[in-house]
């Protein structure tokens, strides 16, 4: 047998727990919500009546970036340490002498891996049929990469932290970033949904949105957020108790 | 300055009001150290709080002299099997020990992962993935990740469960090859006889207290030495029972029909000397059973002691 020069930790991480969140029937069932979005941008392609660009603007808007991208990150991060704490298979990662922020790290990018191909993915392909120009392309593409990885960051904390986060993390999109930010000015500063909203509409040409912020601000934002979210889960992995 | 690998002092583990372990102190030097105590004893939790996984509630642990939970690179010197069954249920055996070797920094994973796997005597070209392993083979490939990265301290929670005959022998064998080698090995079992082929030094648990500790001969006398009741079939207890407490073998009898049920404090004695009583008063013995003999009413009484 040859020997081999050993991979890295942090890659070996990674990859674990990119296999270890795409089950098949994950893949499933969120390809599924992702293809809707290709669907509804080849329905604004076809069409002939009304407000293409308006209905082009809302599947980035009201399907991509308020349901797509939100609900395929909160399933896939909040899995990504999560599940491994449920099942007790934490303790293989944990008791390693690996530091803690490349635990945190590798599962916030194993999460982004897998939602960027079933959510991000598909919006922008989505945007592409809808043949209403590269700018809503642009708009979608940089407004679901930085959602992605902002929920991504916050999902991967949750799941470490909570039992039954899917429960709390849809109970968070609905009440704080779908009702709350909506209709608060100040709530919607720290909502994700708005700020990358506010980015991509920004991006896409379209005019500002209810409660938008500046897209300097929409950018870095959810970048803040990201690095809050991985400081706070390299914290819990630290501090808390593997089971 | 002490040889202790593992130093705990009035370590006391409590979750809201269960109370898990309380104000446990004991140390652990180089060779097989067996934890020994039923289920629910605590066994597990000690483990995790001995290994970093859980913060103890008050008191501490320090392995090598340090603070496990401070610094995950102790980690390096540690290899542990916890109890539960579930592995990275997708991943091939080889996979996964050789996912313990890389985040050890075994200089060469492979080679390290497929000794492992030797040593446990699993097949290393076998890409079935785990989910499809029985329970004793999930026992085997749990040891091989922990032995990898041929660590100083060995903790196992209850290595033997699952294992057959032959694998157990083997397992045993390899565990004191390990500890006479100088490496530190800590095993938990709840089986008594398990423990005893060990042939180590054990500490016993029950309801998260120490109840005992010291050479398995030692705590096994002290067992002994507890008063034992024995069941004793016969067609004449009245008679029998008299005759055996004029042995001074038996410290009491209580006559039930067609049984007695003694009390002795010498089992081995009682033993020899119940045949010749029942000859003695011609009294026929149908049975002679012990009635406390489990792990479970051991414990009993040595918590009932303290």
């Amino acid at each position: 047998m040859t020997s081999t020069v050993a991979p890295s930790s942090f890659r070996t991480v990674w990859w674990v727990l990119v296999r270890s969140i795409s089950t098949r029937g994950r893949f499933a069932g969120l390809s599924l919500l992702g293809l809707g979005a290709i669907a509804l941008g080849l329905a604004v392609h076809l069409t002939h009546a009304g407000n293409r660009p308006g209905a082009a603007w809302s599947l980035v808007d009201s399907y991509g970036l308020s349901l797509l991208i939100p609900v395929v990150a909160l399933v896939f991060a909040s899995a990504a340490l999560g599940d491994l704490a449920e099942d007790g298979t934490l303790v293989y990662l944990w008791l390693r002498p690996l530091p803690r922020w490349q635990l945190a790290l590798a599962a916030f990018a194993a999460a982004v891996t897998v939602v960027t191909p079933v959510a991000v993915l598909p919006l922008v392909v989505g945007a592409a049929v809808s043949g209403q120009g590269f700018r809503l392309v642009a708009g979608a593409a940089a407004g679901g990469m930085l959602e992605t990885v902002a929920y991504s960051a916050v999902f991967c904390g949750l799941g470490l932290r909570v039992r039954r986060a899917l429960v709390w993390g849809l109970a968070y999109l609905l009440i704080w970033e779908q009702a709350v930010a909506r209709v608060s000015r100040g709530a919607a500063r720290a909502s994700l949904y708005i700020n990358t909203r506010s980015l991509a509409a920004f991006l896409a040409r379209h005019p500002p949105p209810v409660n938008a912020v500046a897209w300097s601000t929409g950018l870095i934002f959810p970048l803040v957020v990201v690095l809050v979210a991985v400081a706070l889960t390299t914290w819990s992995l630290d501090r808390g108790e593997v089971t | 300055m002490t040889d202790a690998t593992i130093e705990v002092r009035q370590l006391a583990k409590w979750f809201g009001p269960v109370v898990a372990l309380s104000e446990v102190s004991f140390d652990i030097e180089p060779g097989v150290t067996a934890l020994l105590g039923p289920n629910g004893a605590g066994k597990s939790t000690l483990f995790r709080v001995m290994c970093g996984l859980a913060n103890p509630s008050r008191g501490s642990v320090r392995i090598f002299g340090e603070n496990p939970r401070a610094n995950p690179a102790l980690t390096r010197r540690i290899g542990i099997a916890p109890q539960q069954e579930r592995l990275f249920e997708r991943q091939s055996i080889v996979e996964f020990v050789r996912l313990a070797a890389i985040l050890h920094r075994v200089p060469h994973p492979d080679e390290a992962a497929l000794r492992a796997i030797d040593t446990v005597e699993l097949d290393p070209g076998d890409t079935r993935p785990l989910g499809s392993y029985s329970k004793g083979m999930r026992q085997r490939v749990k040891l091989a990740q922990a032995l990898v990265n041929d660590p100083d301290l060995l903790v196992l929670d209850e290595p033997l469960e699952g294992l057959d005959p032959r694998q157990r022998l083997r397992t045993i064998e390899l565990l004191r090859r390990l500890g006479n080698q100088g490496k530190t090995v800590i095993v938990s079992s709840h089986v008594l006889d398990e423990v005893e082929r060990f042939g180590s030094r054990i500490l016993v648990i029950a309801q998260g207290r120490l109840l005992a500790e010291g050479p398995f001969g030692a705590i096994r006398e002290l067992m002994d030495d507890r008063p034992h009741h024995l069941r004793v079939g016969t067609d004449r207890p009245a008679t029998l029972a008299a005759g055996l407490l004029t042995t001074g073998v038996v410290t009491a009898a209580r006559v039930n029909d067609g049984w007695i049920e003694v009390e002795t404090s010498d089992a081995p004695a009682f033993r020899r000397s119940v045949a010749a009583v029942a000859r003695d008063c011609e009294a026929r013995l149908t049975e002679v059973r012990a009635l406390d003999d489990d792990l479970e009413s051991i414990f009993g009484y040595l918590v009932d002691r303290r």
